[in-house]
């Protein structure tokens, strides 16, 4: 590859060893030469391969950077990728990448030059690979050279480069074995179709039958709206008060108190009560003192449900008094696993709580959210990753790295 | 509730931290000073914890659940962060910049009361946001003191007052900034993996965080390689400290922020 670059003007440019001229030539000519791929072959797709060409392609890379570091580091394009120069500029490349993707939406675009140069889909960029495999190979070649030289001075450099090799090899690879399916769970049945990502069915080995999908919430909270325009009129919508009884807030000029508070309610003439009825919404008695006339108003605000409709409080021409619908505080299903064999599993799934079941991670993803706590629908999200023990590892090694770069320092500074 | 007794046990903090921090600085003319001025600073640290397991036993859940109560954890994490790398690197202005920034975050409590009982959805109901979060925080603060360094750096080049003193700070910094830096990275790793499945979406600020972590380590190889090229160094501190404020405070304006997850605006 290095010959496509050979005719330059300057005799000393490609004098060895390359430094930073060199290496910015060849990067650069690398990046330029995906973006020409990637304007006559877009790459829709993902990168993805699986098991086992992944794990062939993974041992393959390996015994190349050791075969090439070993034998063949007298070449002068194997000496260039394990200097500094070489890393240093996979680095800038990858991150001038990375930042096309930090500034143009990732999503599908109207502009026809974001779309011929593919800069909305860089995670798949034939110029995003280039980039990434010379950083990969630049971090496997100097990570080889100090495995082969090992000394415990070294530890800190090992465990943080080869902990980042082994996360994102392991993670760009791993990918390709990576499945995550959603199955949706009704109350009272057993489910065992889920759907992957490209919305095919996937028959599980087990079923998973839901006892009962349980959501606790905040209290709604109080807000005044424009009359005209019906939007929230204080705070930008930031930081509303939570309803809660005998509790007194302020809205510019009216004291507001509230008499009293039904987290479950229903309307029976003009007044509300507590009922304990499937979509019955919270709401409030207030009462709503103009401070400047000292005149009072009292009603009933409800935020409604998809069985009732809310209820406002016009407190004035311009304003008027609502409550939002409550926010989900928690949620959770109570599910059983139910195997072929019969056996039958009971756990409680709840978000940031997953559980595992051979080598199925199960997560509570949402629920219907039109029926809010009344739901008896669950999303139960299943991944399977068996590349995770071996990102993790590279994960470990990196946290000892960092806590070790942290505690000895850099040696530069303590040398002189 | 506890947090009535916020302002007497805050008050009681600030008053014992501003006499440490005098003692801190008086130590700068006079060292012995420094014996006086680190016990009063932990004394007000120890009310702080105090403060912290009251509220803990009296809340039966660990009190981390509001943006109030993560707040009290920041205040209560920084000094400890300022006391080790104290101990370990002997920095003094590094410690009072420390307390100060957990006195804030008292402040910031002490003038927002109502926020206490703010709702926090569940996702960010994890053992791993405060780690996180706080990481993140931290590793902040010390780079950005990095960079403000390199800035200097660069003024005292064309002052012709350079001393390479300077770049002894920034590179400690550096260090222990981007050692945290990657902390946070991983942890929001972990911690997307434990939640959601995922390790790693691309999601805008994720990409602005891996974005300044590179500009960090790029100066990291290139100093460590051409320790006398201390210009071309600095040059790159300040460039990252431009992608780590675009990461802080930049991001809601661009318009990938349309697609981010780490927008917490509620309503
Ligand atoms: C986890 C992130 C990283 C950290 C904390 C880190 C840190 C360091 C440090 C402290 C050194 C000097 C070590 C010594 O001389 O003992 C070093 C050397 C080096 N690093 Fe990194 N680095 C990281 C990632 C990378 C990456 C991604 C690349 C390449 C793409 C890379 C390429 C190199 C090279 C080529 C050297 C010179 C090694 C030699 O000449 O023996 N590093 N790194």
């Amino acid at each position: 590859m290095t010959e496509m670059f050979s005719q330059n003007n300057k005799r000393d440019f490609w004098e060895h060893p390359w430094g930073y001229m060199e290496s910015f030539f060849i990067g650069t000519g690398l990046l330029l030469t995906g973006f020409l791929i990637e304007m006559f072959i877009p790459s829709s797709e993902e990168f993805l391969i699986s098991y086992p060409y992944n794990v062939v392609f993974l041992g393959g890379y390996i015994i190349l950077l050791f075969v090439a570091y070993i034998w063949f580091s007298n070449v002068q394009l194997i000496r260039w990728l394990t200097k500094v120069p070489a890393s240093i500029s996979s680095i800038v490349l990858v991150t001038f990448m990375v930042m096309i993707m930090g500034v143009v939406p990732q999503i599908p675009s109207s502009n026809e030059t974001i779309t011929f140069l593919g800069l909305n889909h860089i995670t798949t960029h034939w110029a995003f690979l280039f980039m990434l495999f010379l950083f990969l190979t630049c971090l496997g070649l100097v990570t080889v050279k100090r495995i082969l030289q090992f000394s415990w001075s070294n530890f800190g450099f090992i465990v943080s480069h080869l902990g980042l090799f082994i996360a994102l090899v392991a993670g760009i690879l791993g990918s390709g074995d990576l499945q995550r399916l959603s199955l949706n769970v009704y109350e009272g049945r057993p489910s065992f179709v889920a759907y992957n990502d490209d919305n095919h069915e996937v028959e599980l080995p087990f079923a998973v039958y839901l006892n009962d999908f349980i959501i606790e919430e905040y209290n709604p909270k109080l807000a005044l709206v424009d009359n005209i325009s019906g939007d929230i009129a204080q705070n930008n919508g930031k930081n509303l008060y939570l309803v809660e009884k005998d509790e007194t807030y302020y809205f510019q000029n009216y004291e507001v108190y509230l008499k009293d508070y039904l987290s479950d309610a229903g309307k029976h003439g003009e007044k509300y009560f507590f009922v304990n009825e499937v979509g019955s919404p919270p709401a409030a008695l207030v009462s709503v003192r103009n401070v400047d006339t000292d005149s009072i108003i009292e009603g009933w605000i409800s935020s409604g449900s998809f069985r009732s409709p809310f209820e406002a409080l016009k407190i004035s021409e311009d304003y008027s008094l609502v409550m939002t619908i409550p926010e989900p505080k928690k949620f959770s299903s109570n599910i059983n696993i139910l195997t072929k064999e019969g056996e039958r599993i009971n756990t409680i799934l709840e978000v940031n709580e997953s559980f595992e079941y051979k080598g199925w991670d199960m997560y509570q993803l949402s629920y219907d959210e039109k029926m809010g706590k009344w739901s008896d629908l669950s999303v139960v999200e299943l991944v399977r990753d068996p590349w995770l023990p071996v990102i993790y590892s590279g994960i470990f090694m990196m946290i000892i790295g960092a806590i070790n770069m942290f505690w000895l320092g850099n040696k530069i500074n303590k040398e002189d | 509730m506890t947090w009535i007794d916020f302002p007497l046990y805050s008050g009681i903090i600030g008053i014992v931290w501003l006499l440490g921090l005098v003692f801190l600085f008086l130590s700068y003319k006079d060292v012995n000073k420094l014996k006086y001025a680190l016990p009063i600073l932990f004394l007000g640290w120890c009310v702080l914890i105090v403060f912290v397991g009251k509220l803990w036993m009296e809340l039966d859940r660990p009190p981390m659940r509001t943006l109030g109560e993560t707040r009290l954890w920041y205040a209560t994490f920084l000094p400890f962060v300022g006391f080790v790398t104290f101990f370990r690197w002997r920095y003094k202005w590094f410690l009072a910049y420390s307390i100060l920034l957990a006195t804030v975050f008292l402040m910031i409590n002490y003038l927002n009361p109502e926020t206490y009982s703010k709702t926090l959805m569940p996702a960010l109901q994890s053992p791993w946001f405060v780690p996180h979060v706080l990481v993140y925080l931290f590793s902040y603060a010390v780079l950005a003191a990095s960079s403000i360094v390199a800035i200097k750096g660069i003024y005292d080049f064309y002052q012709e007052s350079f001393s390479l003193e300077t770049m002894k700070l920034a590179d400690n910094l550096v260090y222990i900034g981007f050692a945290f830096l990657t902390l946070g990275l991983l942890f929001g790793a972990i911690w997307a993996k434990e939640a959601w499945g995922h390790y790693w979406t691309w999601d805008p600020k994720e990409i602005w965080a891996f974005l300044t972590w590179m500009g960090y380590l790029t100066y990291i190889h290139y100093r460590h390689f051409h320790s006398h090229k201390t210009k071309q160094s600095l040059t790159i501190l300040a460039l990252a400290f431009v992608v780590l404020l675009v990461c802080w405070f930049g991001v809601n304006y661009l318009p990938v922020a349309q697609t981010s997850v780490h927008n917490y605006t509620q309503q």
